[in-house]
């Protein structure tokens, strides 16, 4: 039997088998997208509303394609720059899909992207009192990933680096801290573009990843998919299992043969 | 009924008269075919997305982000456009003097990745040529200063779109061809159902695009945005790129000052104006190209939905009486060509087929159209 049978990502209450969440932008076509899905074996997608013209259901065609992918639909509000954008969208997701998921994103800078902090607090506050499963998508500051908590954020979503950039994770020290200190679910979202540097996520005890350029934009997103997919799994066993410790064997802390054990202190 | 037309005197109807609609019914018409040609729309400014496209023919440029059979098919259009122009005695609307991309000093990784894409798809024998400052600025002397590297792409081609179309229209007139606009179809092998009524045809093509939705239940339509705006300070030789990590725009030149600045392209079938988002994100590329577009004049903003199958690739389905061509998706001026040639090849029953390994494979998740 599969070591990770019995494994389960716990969000919300709900129990998902896979660890592995994808973003449905940038594939070449929606068949490439199904078939990335697929050769990932997520349960969970994200999809961005902003600019679909949402209240119209215009979008109607393309979220068609994402429901017959058998995966829950997780809404984000990427592209709102406040707020109150962010919490309107949030609104209208619930109605169009059912559902009181929402990634919640509130972009500070333009450029890279970079989450707003501040707006993303305020608008987590309300969305929970709202009766929202808020997923934030954060920076690795601790004390900001206190604060969500506090306001209800039962998982968060802190970046490995910024979107796009396929950085992998750029502070671990932060993101160790992270993994301390919150007894939350931590899924890694953004930044990473290669297998390795999710599984060295998993390894070091986030619950989960997600993420979409380095496989959407791939040569071959499926087989991309397929190889985050592995390297998710590997880095979730791997932390299971317990990592040895890293050894210092530049000076030998115990005699070796043929050095009198009276030498060891260089005497 | 019949797929293949043996007489002179079989009556085509061909439904949609966007850019598809127009090479069959003047392809069928100059075979001394009749043809009738219905559009639910306008014909002197149709509501096809072959209106509001920039009219590029960019093989390479459009590879990184498309099936190598898009490039194939492009290549294929390079050749066969410039012949179609000279028998519509419009030889002039073709110009062939390769694209140009430039990036900001910052997303310089953008050239690259372009670069890494294409060779991965092409076997690194792609016509791309890098250039520095001043190669750029000896190709396109009005581009900003600033863009230290581009890439230049010397086989790619655009052409004057509307003008063609115009130019498809009259010639389709002349020769016999009957034209009904304002006029929405519903087609049917061997005939075609109007407001007014059923009327029987030898074949029926049906290339309307979106509005062949009731055919193709996978079809969808995909927005996209563009600005026309006219300037009389700044000039270019040939359709410019910019690279930039989160859209990749365009400007393409045309005649009388005017360009086309586009695409945005979004998973909707939003058929509403132009958002200040988009027009900010075109707006701002086409100022950082040139702050000399300051000044330039806002004639229009395009909206329109790009057919598409699950796979945004092309197909054609042909049965007794009734043939289909739909799914150009952001490629019309580049793939036209070869399905249009695809299908004349079907209905004259000789010729070689191009492209039917993706032209006749039925789209992704669909039965027989």
């Amino acid at each position: 039997m599969d070591a990770l049978h019995d494994d389960t990502l716990t969000l919300y209450d709900e129990a998902f088998a896979s660890r592995f969440l994808l973003g449905t932008a940038l594939y070449p076509s929606p068949t490439v997208m199904q078939e990335a899905i697929r050769a990932a074996g997520c349960e969970m997608v994200t999809l961005g509303l902003r600019r679909q013209n949402p209240a119209g259901g215009d979008g109607e065609a393309f979220w068609q394609i994402l429901r017959d992918s058998g995966c829950r639909l997780l809404p984000n509000t990427a592209g709102c720059r406040s707020a109150r954008e962010a919490i309107t969208l949030a609104q209208m997701s619930r109605e169009l899909f059912d559902t009181p998921w929402i990634k919640l994103e509130v972009i500070g800078d333009d450029y890279n992207l970079q989450p707003d902090p501040f707006g993303l607090l305020e608008a987590a506050r309300e969305l929970v009192d709202q009766g929202f499963k808020v997923l934030p998508y954060c920076t690795d500051d601790l004390v900001l990933c206190q604060r969500l908590r506090d306001a209800g954020c039962q998982a968060l979503m802190p970046w490995g680096s910024p979107i796009g950039t396929g950085r992998g994770l750029m502070n671990r020290y932060a993101l160790e801290t992270l993994r301390r200190r919150l007894d939350v679910p931590l899924i890694i979202d953004a930044g990473l573009g290669a297998p390795s540097q999710a599984a060295e996520a998993m390894e070091m005890g986030f619950d989960g990843v997600l993420l979409n350029t380095a496989v959407a934009r791939a040569h071959r997103p499926p087989l991309m998919a397929e190889a985050f997919a592995e390297a998710i799994r590997a880095g979730r066993k791997a932390y299971l299992a317990g990592l040895m410790q890293q050894r210092q064997t530049a000076s030998p802390s115990t005699p070796t043969v043929g050095q009198p054990f009276w030498h060891r202190d260089g005497g | 009924m019949a797929t293949i037309l043996t007489t002179t005197t079989d009556h085509v109807a061909v439904t949609g008269a966007g850019l598809l609609g127009r090479l069959f019914a003047w392809q069928l018409l100059a075979d001394g075919h009749a043809v009738t040609l219905y559009d639910a729309g306008d014909l002197d400014v149709p509501p096809a997305a072959a209106w509001t496209a920039a009219g590029m023919v960019a093989p390479l440029c459009e590879t990184a982000i498309s099936e190598r059979c898009v490039h194939d098919m492009g290549r294929f259009a390079l050749t066969q456009w410039p012949q179609w122009l000279q028998a519509l005695d419009a030889a002039s609307l073709w110009q062939q003097h390769g694209s140009l991309m430039v990036a900001h000093p910052q997303d310089l990784g953008e050239l690259t990745q372009f670069r890494h894409d294409l060779d991965h798809a092409l076997g690194g024998n792609a016509p791309c040529q890098p250039l520095d400052a001043r190669e750029i600025h000896r190709l396109e002397p009005d581009l900003a200063p600033g863009f230290q590297q581009g890439l230049y792409l010397p086989d790619e081609a655009h052409l004057d779109n509307r003008a063609l179309l115009t130019r498809l229209l009259d010639e389709i007139r002349a020769l016999g061809g009957e034209c009904h606009a304002h006029c929405p179809v519903e087609t049917f092998p061997g005939e075609v159902v109007t407001a007014d009524g059923r009327r029987r045809f030898d074949l029926v093509i049906d290339c309307r695009g979106t509005g062949a939705r009731p055919r193709h239940p996978s079809l969808r339509g995909v927005r996209g945005e563009t600005l026309h705006v006219q300037t009389d300070e700044i000039r270019l030789s040939r359709p410019v790129r910019l690279m930039h990590p989160r859209y990749q725009l365009y400007v393409v030149p045309k005649p009388e000052g005017r360009f086309v600045i586009g695409a945005t392209q979004i998973e909707s079938e939003d058929r509403s104006p132009m958002s200040l988002q988009s027009s900010l994100e075109l707006g701002s590329a086409l100022y950082t190209l040139s702050p000399a577009f300051a000044e330039a004049r806002i004639l229009e903003q395009g909206v329109n939905l790009r057919p598409a199958f699950l796979d945004n690739l092309p197909h054609v389905t042909h049965r007794e009486g009734l043939v289909t061509a739909n799914g150009l998706f952001r490629h019309g001026y580049l793939l036209a060509p070869a399905v249009v040639c695809h299908l004349l090849a079907v209905i004259r029953g000789h010729g070689e087929r191009p492209f039917a390994d993706t032209l006749a494979a039925r789209p992704p998740q669909e039965n027989a159209a």
